[in-house]
């Protein structure tokens, strides 16, 4: 029965599907003495758009910090493509954008691009490095743009940057945390627009951790929310709006009906659940 | 994926402010130069009215006098002193920035090196004078030493507080992609230090002119600090004076020569552009 189950499973352990590029079971993480996340099952489908919501504190953060490699779960295990996190992002598996671009201030748009791929493949000559991330600010809308330096742009074009960098190491999975949140309300609308149209050109896996419901089902394929004390996942919802969607999909129907939803999914994960 | 961007919201820029600044710049020093012409007009008048005694107080005029009369001696110690302000700052700033780096590289060394650093600032180093005097002599090297223990000390510290304020956020980026500690230093730490580490090198110039003076006062026999004291001893307060406008105004062209090096090494600095 075992043995048949393995192989029915392709050799690899029974809870990975095939079509998930990220695979997280049973994630716990324990920070100075508190159990910031509490037995986190989290499967991402390959290409498709997920967003982590829920309230601060609720350790969403944290969980995209466990599946980037860059916080070790204390039990449970994470899976990309099959490999650990930490293999996955040397293998520049994993683009990172957080809410502070951090551009380099004394380098331009185009050599803050190409950054950390600089880094990541050394065999790169510096015109190759120049022209992959000419070609990601163009990816971004901002390939007029190539030698300004960060004081130069606008907080959305510097974050534009910041996408450009994580996408010139041509990653399978985009992991971003909160990479509207400082951006005014126009700006963040028309960052979300452009982040759907490259998830939708290039074929990305995204995962995001938003705070905002609008913007999660404006983009996303499926919702995760977290709950407080401890973190974990209270529900699970899925948009069935249609894509290629653009800002008029907030006026539809389906799209209002889904806020409330959410919105009540979310209130009720303000509440503190049973720690043990 | 196709060539053509997608859709280019315009975001408006951030206004430069770099326009008025010259403006407001000369505007900005008006009331300093009137303060000081005030000054020299209110001291000439009361010494010339109380009949003060040039050895006490000399009137301006008397020092512009001894200035004109001493020219050639004043020029040929402004110049020593010049030499050995420069030397000094150009050691002070290397062995500061050497010691800053071996800091954050290595960690155990610096566990070791930063605490004395530390202490070793606490002891109050124009007292090391005579001692260094004692071990170098009368000529260049004393200064260079007595310079040296002053002013690496803001370079070392700037230099460290602007390496070890480089966002977590972008360290967990380099880290991803597998950036070494080398790496992360030199291409990450480093060039963020640098607005810090031009602040602490522009106090590390100021100092330099001061560790001149001391050095010479304890034991020279040619440079500003030593007209200073020879004039001293010859109640010829007038050169003193004299002696000391040439002090200020070279600690005056060390800082601008300082703050003209951060524009050139760090233009970005938040300073000179709005970010």
């Amino acid at each position: 029965m075992r043995v048949e189950t393995i192989r029915a499973a392709g050799g690899r352990p029974a809870h990975i599907r095939h079509d998930d590029l990220i695979s997280a079971k049973g994630v716990s993480v324990v920070m100075a003495k508190q159990l910031v996340l509490q037995n986190i099952d989290l499967s991402v489908p390959k290409g498709s758009f997920v967003s982590l919501i829920g309230p601060s504190g609720c350790g969403k953060s944290t969980l995209l910090k466990v599946l980037a490699g860059l916080v070790n779960p204390t039990s449970g295990s994470v899976s990309i493509a099959g490999l650990s996190p930490v293999e996955a992002a040397r293998k520049r598996m994993i683009g990172l954008v957080f809410q502070d671009a951090n551009l380099l201030p004394w380098k331009n748009a185009v050599d803050n691009a190409s950054m950390l791929l600089s880094i990541a493949d050394k065999s790169l000559s510096r015109a190759e490095l120049r022209g992959r991330g000419q070609e990601m600010l163009e990816l971004v809308g901002l390939g007029d743009s190539a030698h300004k330096r960060p004081h130069e742009l606008s907080g959305g074009m510097r974050q534009r940057v910041a996408i450009a960098r994580a996408l010139a190491l041509d990653p399978a999975v985009l992991l971003m945390d909160e990479p509207f949140g400082a951006l005014d309300a126009i700006t963040r609308d028309a960052m979300g627009q452009s982040l759907l149209e490259i998830w939708q050109r290039t074929g990305k896996t995204i995962v995001l951790v938003t705070h905002s419901i609008d913007e999660a089902i404006h983009l996303s394929r499926h919702v995760h929310v977290l709950g407080i004390k401890p973190g974990r996942i209270t529900e699970s919802l899925d948009i069935g709006l249609p894509y290629p969607r653009d800002l008029t999909v907030t006026e539809d129907p389906e799209f209002v009906r889904l806020v409330v939803q959410l919105r009540t999914m979310l209130r009720a994960s303000h509440q503190p659940g049973d720690a043990s | 994926m196709s060539d053509q961007p997608v859709t280019n919201f315009s975001e408006s820029r951030p206004e430069s402010r770099f326009a008025s600044s010259w403006g407001a710049a000369t505007g900005s020093w008006l009331p300093a130069v009137i303060l000081l012409l005030a000054t020299i007009v209110v001291w000439e008048a009361v010494v010339r009215i109380f009949a003060i005694s040039a050895f006490i107080i000399p009137a301006p005029s008397e020092i512009a006098q001894s200035l004109v009369a001493q020219w050639g001696t004043l020029m040929q110690a402004t110049l020593v002193t010049a030499g050995e302000i420069l030397f000094g700052f150009l050691v002070s700033v290397v062995v500061g920035i050497a010691i800053a780096l071996v800091i954050v590289r290595f960690d155990w060394l610096g566990r070791a090196l930063y605490p004395l650093v530390v202490l070793f600032q606490n002891v109050p180093k124009v007292a090391l004078a005579p001692i260094f005097i004692l071990w170098f002599g009368y000529g260049l090297a004393p200064k260079i030493g007595l310079i040296l223990v002053i002013a690496f000390f803001p370079v070392t510290l700037s230099m460290l507080a602007g390496m070890q304020s480089v966002d977590r956020s972008l360290l967990s980026l380099m880290n991803s992609v597998g950036a070494s500690r080398t790496q992360i230093l030199f291409r990450i730490r480093v060039p963020h230090s640098l607005p810090n580490l031009m602040a602490g090198t522009k106090i590390a110039a100021t100092l330099s002119v001061i560790g001149a003076i001391v050095g010479e006062f304890a034991g020279a026999s040619d440079g500003l600090g030593y007209v200073i004291q020879f004039a001293s001893t010859q109640l010829d307060t007038a050169l003193v004076f004299a002696a000391l406008l040439l002090v200020s105004v070279l600690g005056i062209a060390f800082y601008y020569a300082a703050e003209i090096l951060e524009r050139i090494v760090v233009p970005w600095a938040p300073k000179f552009s709005q970010s």
